[in-house]
């Protein structure tokens, strides 16, 4: 190594610092807290606090509600990812096609996502209204009871977060499909390709990578869910809607088992972990990440 | 781009970092000032109404009490919210606010945590007297006084009076009339929107609420004297079972099950709906001039059950503490004397906002019985109301039973699996507690 390069790395060390120690200081100093913390009983208002070692997770694992959790939130994630990437292409395409008002139909997609979600919960507290809501006045006065029936809640709060979604994915699709160049088609045209062959062997092949970066980013954040069913459900009822997050955090803020809290944070910080690599590891085939 | 959190916009975040390090700045600054003028910070909620008295309480504080300086802040809305900062901020000891509104079921649980100052060398039994028994049990425990009564909350029945009038019915004094009565209206009226009754059903606080008054109804206890869960399974399965039974009879909508107060007020407030479990503040909704059932609502004692002891309404409310970390303690406790006395709740009831008074002279008082008619009904319904138990864990009682009750509800479980499973889990976890 020259002095020269060894003068470039110091210099690279010393511009890289400042972005590591924040990660050290807000990320795994944390982290490592609440790791820390998962493996002690901790209920600060009773003055307890003993080291348990691995009690909770062994606790966690005979846990009926915590496998229920872990159910709701694998099904909320699973179904509302596929619905939204889906619909989003599909609104995608729609509007690269569409001729007229194509900025205001824009501007409708971004509302729904630019609603902060509580409000968006109390939207759709009211649009499920089984009397008055207006979901059941299109199903033609049907009274379903979207938040109080075991078997709809969920397929409620996961319609409401594809709605509220949905936007996030067309205009990710949107945006790639802006430049793709004219030249592509006519190429395709040229050759013959019917509508069908044009999409399946030229538009979604050109899509696929901006696909997998917004499926990144929408299973990771399903998979936090939380607001949708704090504020419309509640996590019911009978704990029908109640993800991981919702345990904790019942677990946390609301009976302050901080041990016990910590120890489910660690286990949605593990699955989160554990599909964001496998993500990751897909998005470097593609070549899009280092 | 991605937002930062799940349930927060990145900009929001943004801000509340600010008022955090604005809150550090301020209370850094604080403990430099030393003698000068003393700085007291009030937390509370917003209170709404026609007008916000408090701004002129504190001035009234301030000007009999020179050299102290009130400043209030407002708290973020809902209840869920502002448990949790307070519990991140008196955990860690930080004395950035002195008197502090809480609601009256965490007063035993921050008591026993140690971060409440213990009143009780300034406010005797004879200061708590005229408040109602029920305010008073909930803001003392083991013997101490943790905090002020300040304003009540409590289970009430409203009743479509035009409509029992036409059937020649008068308010039901058990479930099982009003059942019927129910039945009897709709029948009747052959209205197909026309509801039985409403309540609060949701898995949350509220239905805590609505099954306590239920079990207390029919004898049976959440939590006995002698600190056991459920001491009377039979009786409170009875309860479930009823509740259950009501929404089966096609007497309440299938939603009740994810009925809050909100959802199910508005129905009965447009006519829709025979009876309504409810709180005192919808009274004023329902007399309000664009009401459709303006004039035609009234207000009754909770019914009990056949067999069981008369009906008993569950109270709420919130009540004034002293941050145990406040650097002038006196002056914080001055403050809540204050605003619990009764010209600060004369005032802040003359002001109409949505809150009742604690103190129980001013519901007979002619000033304010002549805005408020309803003042006096509600002393008595005030009067033989019960707190939810008064217990350092009731948090953990209330989330433990809460997707158990709703489990009974919506039919997933019978009442008597939903209770055994709600008992071994609080046995389990209580347990390891005491």
């Amino acid at each position: 190594m020259t002095a020269r390069e060894r003068a470039d790395r110091r210099a690279g060390l010393a511009f890289v610092a400042p972005a590591a120690l924040t990660l050290v200081v807000l990320a795994l100093y944390p982290g490592l807290w609440v790791l820390w913390l998962s493996l002690q009983q901790r209920i600060p208002i009773f003055g307890i606090a003993r080291f348990v070692g691995l009690d909770h997770y062994a606790f966690l694992a005979g846990d009926p509600r915590f496998w229920n959790a872990a159910r709701v939130t694998l099904v909320f994630t699973g179904a509302s990812v596929a619905l939204e990437l889906v619909l989003g292409l599909a609104v995608a395409l729609a509007l690269q096609r569409q001729r007229v008002g194509r900025r205001l139909a824009l501007s409708l997609l971004l509302l729904a996502w630019a609603l902060p979600s509580v409000v968006t919960a109390k939207l759709f507290e009211w649009l499920y209204h089984p009397s008055a809501g207006l979901v059941n006045v299109l199903l033609g006065g049907r009274a379903f009871n979207w938040l109080g029936d075991p078997a709809l809640a969920l397929p409620g709060l996961i319609l409401a977060d594809v709605w509220r979604t949905m936007p996030f994915v067309a205009l990710l699709c949107y945006a790639r499909l802006l430049t793709i160049a004219p030249e592509v088609y006519e190429a395709a045209r040229v050759d013959g390709a019917g509508r069908l062959a044009t999409l399946t062997s030229v538009t979604l092949p050109l899509l696929r990578s901006i696909l997998l970066v917004a499926l990144l980013f929408r299973t990771l954040d399903a998979l936090r869910a939380f607001d949708l069913m704090y504020v419309l459900t509640g996590g019911g009822p009978a704990n029908t809607t109640e993800t991981l997050t919702v345990y904790a955090y019942r677990s946390l803020f609301q009976t302050l088992q901080l041990g016990f809290g910590a120890a489910i944070g660690v286990v949605i910080f593990g699955l989160v972990m554990a599909i964001a690599a496998g993500y990751l590891r897909a998005l470097r085939r593609e070549g899009l990440a280092a | 781009m991605i937002r930062a959190a799940s349930w927060y916009p990145g900009r929001m975040r943004w801000r509340a970092l600010l008022v955090l390090v604005a809150l550090a700045v301020v209370g850094c600054a604080e403990q430099r000032d030393g003698p000068g003028p003393v700085t007291l910070v009030f937390k509370h909620a917003k209170i709404l109404g026609p007008s916000d008295p408090m701004p002129g309480l504190l001035r009234e504080f301030e000007r009999r009490h020179p050299g102290v300086v009130v400043r209030s802040e407002s708290l973020t809305w809902t209840s869920d919210e502002q448990h949790q900062f307070y519990v991140i901020n008196l955990e860690g000891a930080s004395p950035t606010f002195d008197v502090l509104m809480l609601d009256v079921i965490w007063v035993p649980e921050f008591a026993q945590a140690g971060w409440l100052l213990d009143l009780s060398p300034w406010v005797t039994r004879e200061e708590l007297a005229p408040h109602f028994p029920a305010a008073v049990e909930a803001a003392t425990w083991g013997g101490r006084v943790w905090a002020m009564p300040w304003n009540m909350n409590v289970g009430v029945v409203y009743y479509r009076a035009d409509l029992l009038a036409k059937y020649g019915l008068r308010p039901p004094t058990t479930w099982e009339a009003l059942a019927e009565q129910a039945e009897r209206v709709r029948a009747g009226e052959r209205d197909r929107r026309l509801d039985g009754v409403l309540w609060q059903g949701k898995q949350y606080e509220g239905l805590v609420c609505n099954v306590l008054e239920h079990f207390w109804g029919s004898r049976a206890e959440l939590l006995g004297p002698d600190g056991r869960v459920l001491p009377e399974p039979h009786r409170a399965e009875a309860a479930l079972a009823f509740m259950r039974g009501l929404v089966d009879r096609g007497l309440s909508p299938g939603w009740v099950t994810a009925g809050d107060e909100e959802l199910t007020r508005r129905p009965f407030g447009d006519g829709h709906a025979v009876f309504l479990r409810s709180w005192p503040y919808a009274l004023d909704l329902f007399e309000a001039p664009d009401s459709p059932v303006r004039g035609r609502v009234g207000v009754a004692a909770l019914p009990g059950h056949l067999d069981g002891a008369g009906g008993v309404g569950a109270t709420g409310g919130s009540h004034l503490a002293v941050n145990r970390r406040s650097r002038h303690a006196e002056a914080a406790v001055a403050l809540v004397r204050y605003l619990a006395s009764e010209p600060a709740e004369r005032a802040l009831t003359a002001a109409g906002v949505a809150l009742y008074p604690t103190r129980m002279a001013l519901y007979h008082d002619p000033e304010i019985v002549r805005a408020r008619p309803t003042m006096p009904l509600f002393h008595d319904l005030m009067l033989a109301a019960r707190p939810r138990p008064v217990t350092p864990y009731y948090l953990m009682l209330s989330t433990t039973v809460q997707p158990e009750f709703s489990a009974a509800l919506v039919g997933v479980k019978t009442p008597r699996q939903a209770l055994a499973q709600a008992r071994h889990r609080l046995e389990y976890m209580l347990g390891g507690l005491r």
